[in-house]
């Protein structure tokens, strides 16, 4: 069942919060695991990487080999890198790192170890945080209430197509594009034969998750040289299944949904702020009154809702 | 025979519906509060009450109705009076997915628009939508009729099975295997007779009607590819 949700924010605030609730009302539609993509203020330069070690007893192994590597393409930790301090065997970190000289070679060689180590987002300003759990279990361990930015994504995830692992939950970042973040609701069904397509161009996909594939799909459609509106417009007759999903980047937050138009989204767009759910029950806890909802209940429909750009 | 009052907010929705089928017992006005467009309010509601629900309401609002007036003041998100049996549903606003879905008896009454597959599987009754209905109103419907005074969207009555889709408006598109028929004065007199009580006569009104073209009844697998609408 899957639910999703995307919030913009007037101007820089708590959005992680918002988030948080919108997650918290839906959590019902999935309680396999919980995942926040938050949009805080950007740097300048250097990146913000979120990364999932799958064994915390090689902690310390992992992030000398990441830094090694970091370190052949030219950059290195700006901050100490910072990590939950739950029991749990995988562990969660947070690194702020110099800009590497070409990203998508960086990717590339950091995914080496990525059976160990596995880059989750890498941002300008995009920080995804995923994990086992419901909104509020997954809040709670990764400090998710109080993140501030501008926007961002969440997800409750109902597992349907591949293993429920902490690294399999949603949203996804668009390995290896900096800031570009989804969340979906549904089935992709010919994802495969799409991954393959990709991985031949030199993509990689680190689970077996479909929604995995949106993500690099539509920024490899902009890398051709398609429009955001074209890319998401032509997802609607190129990618098979059922979807309704939410992509992100630095600019804001864009939407496509399929021919069928089984899966719902709820929005509100009001005052310079952007607030979307798969329920609109979920949209309640933000705005509890009054606020006009518009629904995008019909089929093959998309929306662009850029940060700053949304009408008083 | 007083009104009651039922406040919604964040409580448990089971508890929300033992407190109206109690009161339902002894009470014929029911107003609910605070309903913060949360999911399966008030679920197999008795014949006898009239029953207000102030504000929007999630999923499944009103579903499997056996006689009761409901009245939702704004918004309804998926399937409201879902399976309902008899009585009577207003919807003040907009209707999300599919209500009516599968209803047997009774009647919907949307003020706003609706959302995708209204009537979907319905069985009996009569659904009345003053707008727009959205795409492939009445899907699968086996008996019953929608009427829609504001037009259709696209897939009008896709793969309608034996009720009918009546639509007064622009229609987009019509679905698989739906006919518009000309009908006859006394068919328009007994829609006339379902919108009568509503007060939504109108005789200036171009009809369509839409019913099967009864070829998917036959359904051949070798002709799958003619039915394949996206």
């Amino acid at each position: 069942m899957c639910g999703i949700a995307g919030r913009i924010l007037g101007k820089v605030g708590d959005v992680g919060t918002d988030l948080v609730e919108l997650m918290d009302a839906q959590a019902h539609r999935g309680s396999d695991s919980t995942g926040f993509a938050v949009y805080g203020i950007p740097r300048e330069t250097g990146y913000v990487v979120r990364a999932m070690g799958f064994d915390r007893a090689a902690l310390g192994k992992d992030l000398e080999d990441f830094q090694y590597i970091l370190k052949e393409h030219g950059a290195d930790f700006i901050e100490n890198p910072r990590w939950d301090n739950s029991g749990a065997k995988h562990y969660s970190v947070r690194m702020v790192i110099t800009d590497p000289r070409d990203v998508a070679r960086w990717t590339h060689e950091t995914d080496t170890i990525s059976h160990r180590l596995e880059v989750q987002s890498l941002g300008r300003s995009l920080e995804i945080i995923k994990d086992d759990g419901d909104a509020r279990e997954v809040a709670e361990k990764h400090g998710v209430r109080g993140m501030i930015g501008t926007h961002g994504l969440g997800h409750a995830r109902l597992a349907t197509e591949s293993a429920v692992r902490p690294n399999a939950s949603h949203p996804f970042w668009a390995r290896p594009f900096p800031d570009v973040a989804i969340v979906h609701n549904g089935q992709i069904t010919d994802y495969y034969n799409w991954r393959q397509r990709l991985e031949r161009q030199g993509y990689r996909f680190l689970t077996q998750n479909d929604s995995e594939l949106i993500a690099v799909w539509v920024s490899d459609q902009m890398k051709q040289g398609m429009t955001r509106q074209e890319a998401l417009t032509h997802s609607i007759s190129q990618i098979d299944g059922v979807f309704t999903y939410m992509i992100a980047d630095l600019n804001g937050i864009g939407f496509a949904k399929d021919r069928f138009a089984i899966k719902p989204l709820a929005t509100i767009q009001q005052d310079g702020a952007f607030c979307a759910a798969t329920e609109e029950q979920a949209l309640r806890r933000v705005y509890p009154q009054g606020a006009k909802i518009i629904n995008y209940d019909g089929p093959a429909k998309t929306g662009i809702w850029g940060v700053g750009e949304l009408a008083a | 025979m007083s009104n009651y009052e039922i406040d919604v907010g964040m409580r448990h929705i089971r508890e929300v519906n033992e407190e109206i089928q109690e009161a339902a017992k002894t009470h014929h006005r029911i107003l609910v509060r605070n309903t913060l467009s949360r999911h399966n309010l008030g679920i197999g509601l008795p014949k006898g009450i009239d029953i207000s629900f102030d504000g929007s309401v999630g999923y499944y609002c009103g579903g499997l109705n056996t006689g009761a007036i409901v009245a939702v003041e704004g918004d309804a998100g998926w399937g409201a009076g879902e399976g309902m049996d008899a009585g009577h549903i207003t919807i003040g606003g907009y209707a999300g997915m599919s209500a009516g879905a599968a209803m047997r008896g009774g009647t919907i009454h949307v003020r706003g628009d609706a959302g995708p597959r209204i009537g979907v599987a319905m069985k009996g009754g009569n659904i009345v939508v003053e707008g727009k209905i959205g795409s492939q109103a009445g899907f699968m419907a086996h008996a019953g009729k929608i009427i829609a005074l504001g037009g259709a969207d696209t897939s009008c009555a896709d793969a309608l099975w034996q009720g009918e889709v009546w639509v007064a408006g622009e229609i987009e598109s019509l679905g698989v295997d739906a006919v518009v028929k000309e009908p006859t004065a006394e068919q328009v007199a007994e829609v006339d007779a379902i919108l009568e009580p509503l007060g939504l006569v109108d005789s200036t009104r171009n009809w369509r009607r839409i019913i099967s073209g009864q070829r998917l009844w036959y359904f051949e697998s070798r002709d799958a590819n003619a039915w394949l609408m996206i």
